[in-house]
């Protein structure tokens, strides 16, 4: 039998006789594990917060020259030079601050939210395909003119993966 | 069976509660846990969604008990507590942004995921699944103000937003589901108001 909405107060009458509670989602004892498991992480991140936040001046530092000098580095080089590729191939100083403060992250974080989840884990696809074409374009003679766009791209992703495990981390520890 | 706001606990296992005694707080966790759970599905729709937002929830619970000043039953508390985390969730960036991301496939996901009580079975089957065929906002909505008793004023203000954006939700859910409910051969698909 389907109910008549079209009368005053059915709808609130309908949902209402909906079942208050199915089934918890795991036990106390799941409750408690998950519970330790968020809290724990936030005291070992105590030691990174320095270099947490050289990674985000470091970021800032791209972003300011990035909007200063939106064209200076993906110049095409003379070909024959690859003099400015091999320079392009060895990651920036503030890059590899950034790569360190994030390998010295846990895996997960203490809290894990599917959102912010989802969104690491798209950044680190991006970043593990764009590894994939400049692994590909270094094994080459010659490596195409998009080495340095690559490198480049691949230090925005990086950045932006900073950005966002910085504010999973500012999260678990103001829990 | 008792709803949420209706659930109270006896002030003898709220006060070992307090006091740390593990066996008072699995006691609290097995009188609200499930119907915690089943509002917070009802809300946000994807289980793994609700599994975060319901350990959020239970964590401040007991984080916060010492400030419980009984006013109310406990469940009513702990309800405050599941919706403005809920409400946190719809209303964040993150959100928002993975909607404009993965646009049409989370929705359906959503949609089937939205089953709180899929073992239930008789007509509350079939408005389970009208209610799962409202986006997550306006089923929110429908159900704080149907089932919970919110005014329109308070979805507003809980969801920062204006009364008539209440209200339009609401009134555009009530189109959806009457077409849902509405004898025809074609029912209308699940896609979102």
């Amino acid at each position: 039998m389907q109910p008549d909405l079209d009368q005053p107060g059915s709808l609130a009458r309908v949902l209402r006789e909906l079942p208050a509670a199915g089934a918890p989602p795991y036990p106390f004892a799941e409750f408690q594990r998950r519970a330790r498991e968020r809290t724990r992480p936030s005291r070992s991140l105590a030691g990174g917060r320095w270099l947490a936040a050289a990674a985000v001046g470091a970021l800032a530092v791209v972003a300011l020259s990035l909007r200063l000098h939106p064209h200076a580095s993906v110049r095409e080089p003379p070909l024959g030079d690859t003099a400015p590729l091999a320079r392009a191939a060895s990651p920036a100083p503030h890059a590899e601050i950034m790569e360190r403060w994030l390998a010295s992250l846990p895996r997960e974080p203490g809290v894990v939210h599917v959102g912010t989840h989802q969104a690491v884990t798209g950044l680190e696809d991006r970043i593990a395909q764009v590894d994939d074409l400049l692994s590909a374009a270094g094994t080459q003679r010659q490596p195409p003119p998009q080495f340095v766009a690559l490198q480049q791209e691949r230090t925005r992703l990086i950045g932006a993966l900073v950005q966002v495990r910085y504010a999973e981390t500012l999260a678990d520890e103001s829990r | 069976m008792t709803r949420l706001a209706d659930t109270a606990v006896p002030e003898e296992t709220l006060a070992q509660a307090r006091a740390g005694d593990q066996a008072a707080r699995a006691a609290i966790y097995a009188a609200l846990a499930p119907a915690t759970f089943a509002l917070i599905r009802r809300m946000v729709g994807q289980r793994a969604l609700a599994e975060d937002i319901f350990q959020d929830t239970m964590m401040m619970l007991y984080e916060r008990l010492p400030q419980f000043r009984r006013e109310a039953p406990l469940g009513a508390w702990l309800r405050q507590i599941a919706i403005s985390r809920c409400l946190m969730y719809l209303r964040s960036p993150w959100r928002r942004a993975r909607l404009c991301l993965e646009g049409v496939e989370l929705h359906a996901a959503e949609d089937e995921a939205c089953l709180v009580t899929p073992a239930y079975r008789g007509d509350s089957i079939d408005v389970e699944r009208a209610l799962a065929s409202l986006g997550p906002t306006a089923r929110a909505v429908v159900w704080m103000y149907e089932v919970e008793g919110y005014s329109h004023q308070e979805i507003a203000r809980e969801f920062g937003r204006s009364v008539s954006f209440s209200k339009s939700q609401l009134a555009r859910a009530h189109v959806r589901l009457r077409a849902w409910f509405a004898p025809q051969e074609d029912r209308p698909s699940c896609n979102l108001i």
